[in-house]
């Protein structure tokens, strides 16, 4: 690229260093020895630098041309010097980069972490099914009178279940009544409805007590979820969708349900509901509707409204789903029990 | 209530295949536990005759018989000698397998042929005689018809087993000829009824009954079998007996037995020449005692009704009889006892002895004061038939007749309950088809027979139309409520144990029992109100006799059992219910939230663990106070068992105080068999989880902070809580966050001297904080920390 206008003795150097200067720059091996190779041709000492100064010198017909001649080399020269000085960094970071290998099937740093107790979750994940269609959550004292625990739910007196072989009974001197660990959620039917006018839809969860020895399927604490809906017009239909519903949800949508009649003092009709679920019959829960003797206790009319109950045990839904087959793991503290629960 | 299937065929005739009677069963209410099809372990065996015997001529205790099985004679070698020419026996023929797996085939015997094998009921496989063989001529008279046929048709076979569960209201349903009813109304068969007469005999029993307990023994009727011969009894009633689970004895205890799974009476056979001419049926006297059938000998108590014998009680009610009055191998006389006991009584007696057997069960439950007489006459007919005796007189006290009672049905109380239409027909036919009586339209009137106690009100009678009609046939319908969900509360309880999950804890559940040697490992002193638990009355074990006042117990032993199976780094929580002693009509049951952490903490290969240390325990408070935006909180030095004196703190929300944090004392950690140090804490939760107002935005400073370090030389006993409360008053309301970062004891230091480094971060909202600005904040901090707390700024100002 020679212009006739330029002065050939500039055309002669820039020839020059056009050939010289990109083998110097591509030879530079990093990029403190490229920096130095740019001061050198790019540099205010450098040849071109002096050339550039030169310019003043030349007539001014040519001067013009000669600058242009100048700046092009010194582009063409920044750009070789640019494109290498990109090659060097890449090269410089991969090696940094390789330098810094590590094997990253090392254990990670995971953060210290607990588990939630199963049958505590497994409370909650029922109360939630119920919530989520509208029902209400309460809780009731553990230490329970003996009225509500048997007399308001239409126990009576001779029953088997109020001997002291089945039930554990308080030493608490300053009550009238006999006080004893409830030996299900029911008492809070009553206690509930003696709170709230109908319509009551309510679930309970709760920590329930009878007097068994610890073995694989009794344990003398246990927990249920208790569930109360009373309205004007409830009837067994009622009882079995709503039930069948949560069976659904808690097992599954595709899960089966059968009610078989049962017996408790405090429904009439009572059923037993079994669900069908990993591979066999299951007795999830007991129900039936409210006795009419139940809600006289409590100041309801048996005439005006209906209702359904049912109580069931976090603990066996919970050893159910998960494969545990003996209850007395849920009351073990070993970390290997617990961590599963996560 | 265990029976089989050909019993129930006594009653109904049901042509259904066993699972059709299992569904049945389940959906009338009586749970099958078990079905098993019953099927003899035996093969080809064929009903014979003996038409010759004669001695074998070279064995003295064998005799060969000729044994006609229809199509042929055969020839074979016995050396049973029950039988005798005309016996109808059971003949394994050759090929024919008995004992499951064991054929027999033609032999000789000392000479003779023997073609076959007469068999006994254990070489059968159905009864425990095993001295002769089976005779079958008296107890089975079809038997002379049905020469040469296949001897299992003869035991009912093929049968089917059942277990059912028979729910506590229905006694009348603890019998083969209830549970019959049931199937008769299920499948629309008619019930059968027995035959149940009696050829009357004139005879005077001469016995007189007086009852002075009409309430403990509304009924009371005996009658007497006389001239009776003690023996087994015939093969097909001990079979059933076995096959229901009960042990046959003998033909009078059998009889009893049979008629209470048969009709769900029970009965009570004495040796009535050991009775007395009058019976007195009361309530037994204080400090009487009695000598029961079982060899045990009881004191009695006033709650106890009995039979006596003038003076001496010779029986408990319900429960089981005396032993001089015991049936026995001489007996030639009963006096049959059908009687109608006060339900309650007999629970009471019966649960307070520790004697539950079928009869009390029944009893217990209620068996039909309207069924006793029949009762007795269905036991005397079974031992007139089988035990040779002949009928004497009865007597029937019967003060005032339990007449049946009426309940009333408006028929729309049916579908208001069951959710589906049904109609007066089908309601009718349904009650009819269980035995109640009905008239009128609607409402209708139900006779409620009294077999049934469990019928009282037209909502017993509505499940009854349920049962029938089937649970299964009626529609679902969703109940939706009108909401109301989780409390606040509720759902804060739910966040602050995801957040101590999260924090590394696992969540555990203990027993709510202690015992007072769990609080004496916690050293609590004689007047720690956490000693002033609630007893349990009839606890299951010593070590758990009193509901728990605090969680520290389970935990701590938690954290040893870790330890123990060399799990040592452990973090755990519980959120439970302590039980306080107040004035209230219950305890007082608040809900606590306890933690504990011990063993090693933070280690990974790549860096050294520590001991855990009380900063793990104030740390989680502080997180937990944070976390769950805990209003006015705070934290100061406490001396308080089972925690280290000097490294515990107590904890104030809104200036209640609500926990403790710490380390636990070591002896006590020693106590509990903890090794190293073990952290925990104690908090009541109401005030975790209380509702809190809606927190509100601070949007950031869009200005740099002014960051400068601090440091003071203190008391070493000096809190630090003080120095920051000190300098977070001093810098006011620009002061972002300040820090301590530092804590130093040792030379150059005094002793008893600490240097507290704190850094400090001021931000203002609206500006660009000036030099001067944060050097005045920088003054009056140093000036606030000297005063408040005494601690000198070290370096310059």
């Amino acid at each position: 690229m020679t212009d006739d206008n330029v002065p050939a003795g500039l055309s002669e150097q820039l020839d020059a260093l056009r050939a010289s200067a990109p083998e110097r720059i591509v030879q530079a091996e990093s990029l403190d020895s490229l920096s130095s190779v740019e001061a050198e041709t790019l540099g205010r000492r450098s040849v071109l630098s002096e050339l550039r100064r030169g310019l003043g010198e030349i007539a001014m017909e040519q001067r013009r041309a000669a600058g242009m001649a100048v700046q092009a080399v010194e582009s063409e020269l920044r750009d070789i010097l640019e494109k290498r000085r990109h090659v060097l960094a890449s090269a410089a970071e991969q090696q940094h980069l390789d330098a810094e290998w590590v094997d990253v099937t090392l254990p990670g740093r995971i953060p210290e972490r607990g588990a939630l107790h199963l049958v505590e979750e497994t409370m909650n994940e029922i109360v939630d099914i119920f919530t989520s269609i509208g029902y209400a959550v309460a809780k009731g004292p553990e230490a329970e009178t003996e009225f509500y625990n048997f007399t308001a739910l239409n126990i009576p007196y001779t029953h088997p279940a109020r001997f002291e072989t089945d039930t554990l009974y308080l030493d608490y001197g300053q009550s009238k009544e006999e006080i004893l660990l409830r030996t299900h959620t029911s008492p809070m039917q009553a206690r509930y409805m003696e709170e709230h006018p109908p319509p009551v839809y309510v679930v309970v969860p709760g920590r329930v007590f009878r007097r068994d020895q610890l073995d694989p399927t009794h344990s003398p604490v246990f927990h249920q979820v208790e569930g109360l809906a009373v309205d004007e017009g409830i009837t067994l239909a009622d009882l079995k969708g709503t039930l069948a519903y949560f069976a659904r949800e808690i097992f599954g949508s595709t899960t089966k349900v059968r009610f078989q009649p049962d017996y408790f003092p405090f429904t009439e009709p009572s059923a037993q509901m079994h669900a069908y679920a990993f591979g066999g019959w299951i007795e999830l829960l007991g129900c039936g509707m409210v006795h009419p003797a139940v809600f006289e206790h409590v100041g309801y009319d048996p005439d005006k409204v209906t209702g359904f109950a049912f109580g069931m045990g976090a603990d066996r839904v919970a050893m159910v789903r998960h494969g545990i087959t003996d209850l007395r793991h849920l009351f073990d503290p070993d970390v290997r029990v617990l961590r599963q629960f996560r | 209530m265990k029976l089989t299937l050909n019993w129930l065929r006594d009653f109904v005739e049901i042509a259904e295949k066993p699972q059709a009677v299992a569904d049945a069963f389940n959906s009338l209410g009586f749970a099958v536990e078990q079905m098993i099809p019953l099927v003899p372990n035996f093969r080809d065996v064929t009903i014979g005759k003996v038409a010759k015997v004669v001695a074998h001529p070279d064995a003295d205790r064998l005799r060969i018989c000729q044994v006609d099985v229809s199509s042929e004679v055969l020839q074979i070698v016995c050396g049973a000698w029950n039988f005798e020419v005309g016996s109808l026996v059971p003949v394994a023929v050759p090929g024919a397998v008995i004992g499951g797996d064991l054929e027999i085939g033609r032999r000789r015997i000392r000479g003779a042929t023997s073609n076959g094998m007469i068999c006994s009921e254990s070489e059968l496989g159905i009864g425990e005689y095993s001295d002769g063989i089976m005779v079958l001529n008296d107890d089975y008279p079809a038997a002379e018809d049905l020469l040469g046929a296949n001897f299992s048709s003869l035991l009912e076979y093929p049968d089917t087993f059942f277990d059912l569960e028979v729910n506590p209201n229905r006694p009348d349903a603890m019998s083969v000829r209830g549970l019959a009813r049931e199937l008769s109304a299920y499948f629309a068969i008619p019930l059968r009824e027995l035959d149940i007469s009696l050829e009357k005999t004139s005879s005077e029993m001469g016995l007189c009954v007086k009852i002075e307990d009409p309430q403990g023994c509304p009924r009371f009727v005996g009658r007497e079998v006389r001239d009776l011969k003690i023996k087994p009894s015939p093969h097909w009633i001990r079979f059933r007996l076995e096959n229901a689970g009960i042990r046959p004895i003998n033909n009078v205890v059998d009889a009893s037995n049979y008629v209470m799974l048969e009709m769900g009476h029970p009965t009570h056979a004495f040796d009535a020449d050991r009775v007395g001419a009058a019976l007195t049926i009361r309530r037994a006297k204080e400090e009487e005692q009695i000598l029961l059938l079982d060899g045990s000998k009881r004191d009695l108590t006033a709650s106890d009704i009995v039979v006596a014998d003038g003076d001496k009680s010779i029986a408990i009610a319900g429960v089981m009889g005396g032993t001089d009055t015991e049936v026995t191998a001489n007996t030639t006389r009963v006096l049959l006892e059908a009687a109608y006991w006060h339900p309650p009584s007999i629970l009471l007696t019966s649960k307070r002895l520790g004697l539950r057997s079928e009869a009390s069960a029944r009893f217990e439950r209620g068996v039909d004061p309207n069924f006793c007489n029949l009762a007795a006459d269905r036991v005397a007919q079974l031992l007139v038939e089988h035990a040779g005796g002949s009928v004497g007189s009865s007597i029937d006290v019967y003060p005032s007749r339990i007449s049946p009672r009426e309940v009333a049905l408006p028929l729309s109380e049916v579908s208001r309950i069951l959710g589906v239409q049904v109609s007066g027909v089908e309601i009718s036919h349904f009650l009819e088809s269980l035995g109640f009586a009905i008239s009128g339209e609607d409402p209708l009137l139900i006779q409620v027979p009294t077999r049934r106690p469990d019928v009282t009100r037209s909502v017993d009678l509505i499940e009854e139309i349920g049962r029938l009609y089937g649970f299964e046939n009626i529609p679902e319908r969703i109940a939706t409520g009108p909401g109301g969900g989780l409390e606040t509360s509720g759902k804060r309880r739910r966040k602050l144990r995801y957040l101590l999950a999260g924090a590394g804890l696992h969540e555990t559940l203990n027993f709510s029992f202690i015992g007072s040697a769990d609080l004496d490992a916690l050293d609590l002193p004689s007047s720690d109100s956490r000693r002033d638990g609630v007893r349990i009355i009839n606890p299951l074990r010593e070590e758990e006799g009193v509901m728990r006042t605090t969680l520290l117990p389970g935990l701590l032993k938690a954290v040893a059992i870790n330890q123990a199976r060399q799990l040592g780094s452990v973090g755990l929580f519980e959120i439970g219910t302590v039980f306080i002693s107040g004035s209230g009509e219950l305890p007082e049951q608040p809900e606590y939230l306890a933690f504990a952490l011990a063993g090693d903490r933070d280690g990974d290969f790549s860096r050294n663990s520590r001991e855990v240390d009380v900063r793990d325990a104030t740390g989680l408070w502080e997180l937990i106070a944070d976390d769950m935006r805990l209003p006015n909180v705070e934290q100061r030095e406490v001396t308080r068992r089972p925690f280290h004196p000097g490294r515990a703190a107590e904890l104030e929300v809104n200036k209640d105080v609500i926990g403790v944090v710490g380390e636990i004392h070591p002896s006590v950690a020693r106590r509990f068999g903890i090794t190293g140090r073990v952290v925990a804490g104690e908090l009541n939760l109401a005030p975790l989880t209380a509702p809190r107002d809606t927190w509100t935005f601070t949007a950031p400073s869009p200005y740099p902070p002014a960051v400068f370090d601090l440091a003071f030389e203190l008391d070493t006993s000096s809190p630090v809580s003080a120095l920051l409360t000190a300098a977070r008053v001093a810098a006011g309301e620009i002061l972002e966050s300040v820090n301590v970062f530092d804590v130093f004891i040792g030379p150059p230091l005094n002793r008893d001297m600490k240097s507290v480094a704190i850094r400090v971060t001021l931000r203002s909202p609206e500006r660009t904080l000036t030099e001067q600005e944060a050097a005045d904040v920088r003054r009056s901090i140093a000036a606030a920390v000297e005063t408040r707390t005494g601690g000198a700024l070290r370096g310059e100002l």
